[in-house]
């Protein structure tokens, strides 16, 4: 990708910006990004180009690194990118899954990513209806299928137990 | 007119003045956001799952015992009449109205519990309190939420705590926030600068119906835009700071409103809004949310507007358009609203 302000070199920063509550993308180069910096408030002369590219995309970490584009929650199949893309995550294994993304994200949202609240011990299993059970078991099912033909007889040995677990659960 | 609008009360609990600065702040909300275990959050769930949240949440709030006079309420059973009314009752939100999906509500008989089902969250569970009362609303909140996280499973995890499906909502999933009436700030140009610094203090400002709403009569729901990282009472003294500081700011913007030339001016608006809402013939909502505002500043103000706080607080929320309909007893369409509007308002005020 070429730099959106002069169109001749190599796109390198990727720089969001809330004007006006709308938000505006840019693709620039480390020269022109320099440029808009200055443009941005930051004072001329007070950085030298490297400096103000480092700062910016530390600052603006909006990018999408290759292995993030096809990162996938284990549980839902959500991919990483769709999150970006809406803002809402698949299911609560979505936070182990993007663990190490999610916990830059919530330092720059909140500006902390370790709870410090209050703590919860959990809750009973709930009594599912027959519906669910029979979904959830028929979903462990092919995955213990898949298991036992990969010859991962650990994962099988898991998967089982919970297939025992669901049985025994349904109200 | 529906069964379930007759069922609520012609008047809200919840809305009474009390409590420090009656004049300014309307009400104080808690809420959290919460999500079971083992499902998917609602915006990836098929609808199947979705009814077996419901059921699982409704089964487990019925256990709690907390809402035995209370209305239960399946969102795709209720007519669209309804669920405007509910919205306007700040009992469920303009989401969980618009939600196609099986999603529900449950709400206290005094309308100051509710809790949402498959709304953004799994579950939305909400006290509303009237004036500035933070901490009684967060010990009924976090009541209601204990009891609920003994029934169910809570998606939890001890590095980023209850889990939600939008990360800003993740940690203590608190949300504190206070309806404040600021007019003086508003008639002298200095909210953009207010909502500046308060953006830094880690607050956001919205309109009256919460989330995406515009400002109307001044009204300004203030709450904490960061749940993670600090305690549930951390969030909720951050939010009370800033509430009390909203308040000395507002007192001295209306001693300025007061002083010199400004003085007249101010009484000139005060008493033209209050002949306009006495004399009337028809009153858009809009309309009559301008001119009470101003009213409501100048009975603050120690004029005699023959309304006490706790009255400004009911007409203002039972002049919405469900309200009207819902008071008249009948469907009236935008005209017939408006002239029943100005009729009510002649009533309380004569």
């Amino acid at each position: 990708m070429f730099c959106e302000e002069c169109r001749k070199n190599k796109a390198v920063v990727f720089l969001k910006l809330a004007v006006n509550n709308k938000v505006r993308e840019m693709h620039l180069c480390p020269a022109c990004a320099a440029r808009k910096g200055m443009g941005f408030g930051l004072e001329a002369g007070a950085f030298n180009i490297s400096e103000i590219v480092g700062n910016m995309s530390g600052y603006f970490k909006d990018f999408l690194p290759q292995e993030r584009k096809t990162l996938r929650c284990r549980a839902c199949g959500l991919k990483y990118s769709e999150f970006k893309e809406r803002g809402l995550l698949g299911c609560p294994d979505c936070y182990s899954s993007f663990e190490p993304q999610l916990t830059e994200l919530m330092d720059r949202i909140h500006g902390a990513s370790q709870h410090c609240g209050r703590v919860y011990s959990g809750g009973p299993s709930p009594k599912l209806s027959r519906a669910e059970t029979t979904r959830r078991l028929e979903e462990l099912r092919a995955a213990l299928k898949e298991a036992v033909e990969k010859e991962d007889f650990e994962t099988a040995a898991r998967l089982r137990d919970a297939m025992r677990g669901l049985e025994g659960r349904h109200g | 007119m529906g069964d379930v609008i007759k069922s609520f009360r012609p008047y809200v609990a919840w809305a009474n003045a009390r409590g420090g600065w009656p004049d300014m702040i309307f009400s104080t909300r808690v809420r959290f956001a919460r999500n079971l275990q083992g499902f998917p959050f609602p915006n990836r769930a098929e609808p199947r799952q979705l009814e077996e949240i419901r059921r699982l949440a409704l089964a487990a709030v019925k256990e709690t015992g907390i809402f035995q006079r209370g209305h239960f309420l399946k969102m795709e059973a209720l007519r669209q009449q309804e669920k405007r009314f509910l919205v306007e009752r700040h009992l469920v939100s303009h989401a969980l109205a618009s939600a196609v999906l099986p999603a529900a509500a449950v709400v206290s008989g005094d309308e100051d519990l509710s809790v949402m089902i498959n709304e953004e969250d799994h579950l939305r569970l909400h006290c509303l309190s009237a004036g500035f009362a933070i901490e009684e609303a967060f010990r009924s909140a976090l009541a209601l939420d204990e009891a609920l996280g003994r029934a169910l499973p809570f998606a939890y995890s001890p590095r980023f705590g209850f889990l939600a499906a939008c990360p800003t909502n993740t940690g203590t999933g608190i949300r504190v926030s206070c309806l404040a009436h600021l007019p003086a700030l508003s008639r002298l140009g200095r909210m953009p600068q207010v909502l500046e610094n308060l953006s830094r203090l880690g607050v956001t400002a919205r309109g009256i119906y919460g989330e995406g709403t515009y400002v109307l009569g001044d009204f300004y729901q203030i709450s904490n835009a960061t749940c993670l990282g600090r305690s549930e009472e951390d969030f909720c003294q951050n939010i009370d700071r800033v509430i009390r500081n909203l308040i000395r700011q507002e007192i001295s913007a209306r001693e300025e409103l007061l002083k010199g030339g400004l003085k007249l001016r101010t009484e000139d608006v005060v008493y033209r809004a209050l002949g306009l809402l006495k004399n009337a013939r028809t009153l858009s909502y809009e309309e009559f949310m301008q001119n009470i505002s101003l009213v409501r500043m100048g009975a603050a103000m120690g004029w005699r507007m023959g309304l006490d706080f706790s009255t400004f607080n009911q007409v203002t929320l039972l002049m919405q358009p469900a309200q009207i309909q819902a008071a008249a007893g009948r469907e009236l369409n935008p005209a017939g609203r408006d002239a029943f509007r100005a009729e009510s308002v002649r009533g309380k005020l004569a």
